[in-house]
């Protein structure tokens, strides 16, 4: 039993030693301030739906679900406008975040007070909202979203 | 861990401790059910384990630089991984017995993972593509009717494992349960998968690969051993 354990440990280690992908140095611009009465118009001006993500460097959570949101980005970029808020942080925190994972995809908007999820009704990060085309809400998802919630709220978006 | 996760599990965990006490003196032998118990709970913990570092690796994540990640399992559980790392700790785990073992765990396998899928009742994850069968249901909100996958998932899950359970009264031989539980398991899941909108690969073809090396192991099992016996060529 000791055995296995010590061989299960050493294949998982082995394993995590593996992979990782290293922030590279940030192309990526400093983020554009953005505040509540602008997301708003944002919003109801776009006429295509709209995921916005909020997110922070500093995130444990958001870590976890960024490589999905990227994925996610890829695949149906062309028919949802992606917009990440950073909210909280620092310009040089969110560059190293874009890039280490990839996220230059994305509409990326600088909220340093925090005020824009709020103003949404939303509260914490991470937090995902979907906007049908026009701003009106269709869904709201507080916390780590996964890859079903994520793939069945983007088909309620595109859905005639 | 999230809490809705972790009431999934309680489900699936639960109906897998109810199959065991049941089969406990009837299907499996009264003494084993702990060992059984001890070898299925080892093995679900290593596999989402495992199949939670692959998901990470796979999006690139460093799980050593950022080991708290690892906990965050609402992140990605690389379902493959997660199986091949839970049926090999199984078969470690049971290595003196493995096919008798592997038949006293099956249906409650296969009851735990029907106990996950209809866990998408408190996690909200119970819908699939959109549907106009009269069964199809819309979330809060929504118009659009869907498939109820998880659910199907479940009862399919469920049918198995009374069917598991029946036939085990008949006595299969070894092994024959066990990998006919794998094969159901990688049917339903083959099933199901269209009506589960995703992102990114289709990981189809390997639950259909799963489904056929436990029909080929069934075959295997199942096919009587030809081969002359010992001294049979000079007896004749």
């Amino acid at each position: 039993m000791l055995r296995s354990l010590i061989a299960a440990v050493g294949f998982t280690l082995t394993l995590a030693a593996c992979g990782g992908r290293n922030a590279a140095t940030s192309d990526v611009g400093p983020l554009e301030p953005i505040d509540a009465v602008a997301i708003e118009q944002l919003l109801a001006t776009s006429d295509q739906p709209v995921l916005l993500n909020v997110w922070a460097s500093w995130c444990g959570p958001c870590r976890s679900e960024a490589p999905l949101l990227r994925e996610a980005n890829a695949e149906f970029g062309d028919s949802v406008w992606f917009i990440g808020i950073d909210v909280r942080d620092r310009q040089e925190g969110a560059q190293g975040f874009i890039t280490e994972f990839g996220l230059d995809g994305f509409t990326h908007l600088f909220d340093a007070s925090g005020s824009v999820p709020a103003s949404l009704g939303g509260f914490g990060v991470p937090l995902t909202f979907f906007f049908a085309a026009g701003g009106e809400l269709s869904h709201l998802h507080s916390g780590v979203i996964d890859e079903r919630t994520l793939a069945l709220q983007i088909d309620e978006l595109l859905q005639p | 861990m999230e809490f809705t996760l972790l009431g999934a599990v309680t489900v699936a965990a639960g109906l897998m401790y109810v199959v065991l006490r049941y089969e406990g003196g009837r299907t499996n032998a009264a003494d084993c059910t702990r060992d059984v118990w001890d070898g299925l709970v080892s093995a679900a913990v290593v596999g989402l384990v495992v199949g939670r570092l692959a998901a990470m690796l796979q999006a690139g994540t460093n799980p050593i630089s950022h080991p708290g990640d690892i906990l965050i399992v609402r992140g990605g559980v690389d379902t493959v991984a997660a199986s091949l790392a839970a049926v090999v700790t199984y078969l470690v785990m049971t290595r003196q017995d493995v096919w008798w073992l592997a038949d006293a765990a099956a249906p409650a396998a296969v009851a735990g993972l029907a106990g996950w899928h209809g866990g998408c009742l408190m996690r909200e994850a119970c819908l699939g593509t959109s549907s106009d069968l009269p069964w199809a249901i819309a979330q809060t909100g929504s118009a659009i009717t869907r498939h109820p996958v998880e659910i199907y998932a479940a009862l399919l899950l469920v049918a198995a494992t009374v069917g598991f359970l029946w036939w085990k009264r008949h006595r299969p031989l070894s092994g024959v349960i066990a990998a006919a539980a794998v094969a159901t398991a990688a049917v339903v899941r083959l099933v199901t998968e269209p009506m589960r909108p995703g992102i990114g690969g289709d990981q189809s073809w390997w639950y259909a690969l799963a489904a056929t090396i436990a029909g080929a192991v069934i075959v295997w099992r199942v096919i009587p051993d030809t081969s002359p016996v010992d001294g049979a060529a000079e007896s004749t």
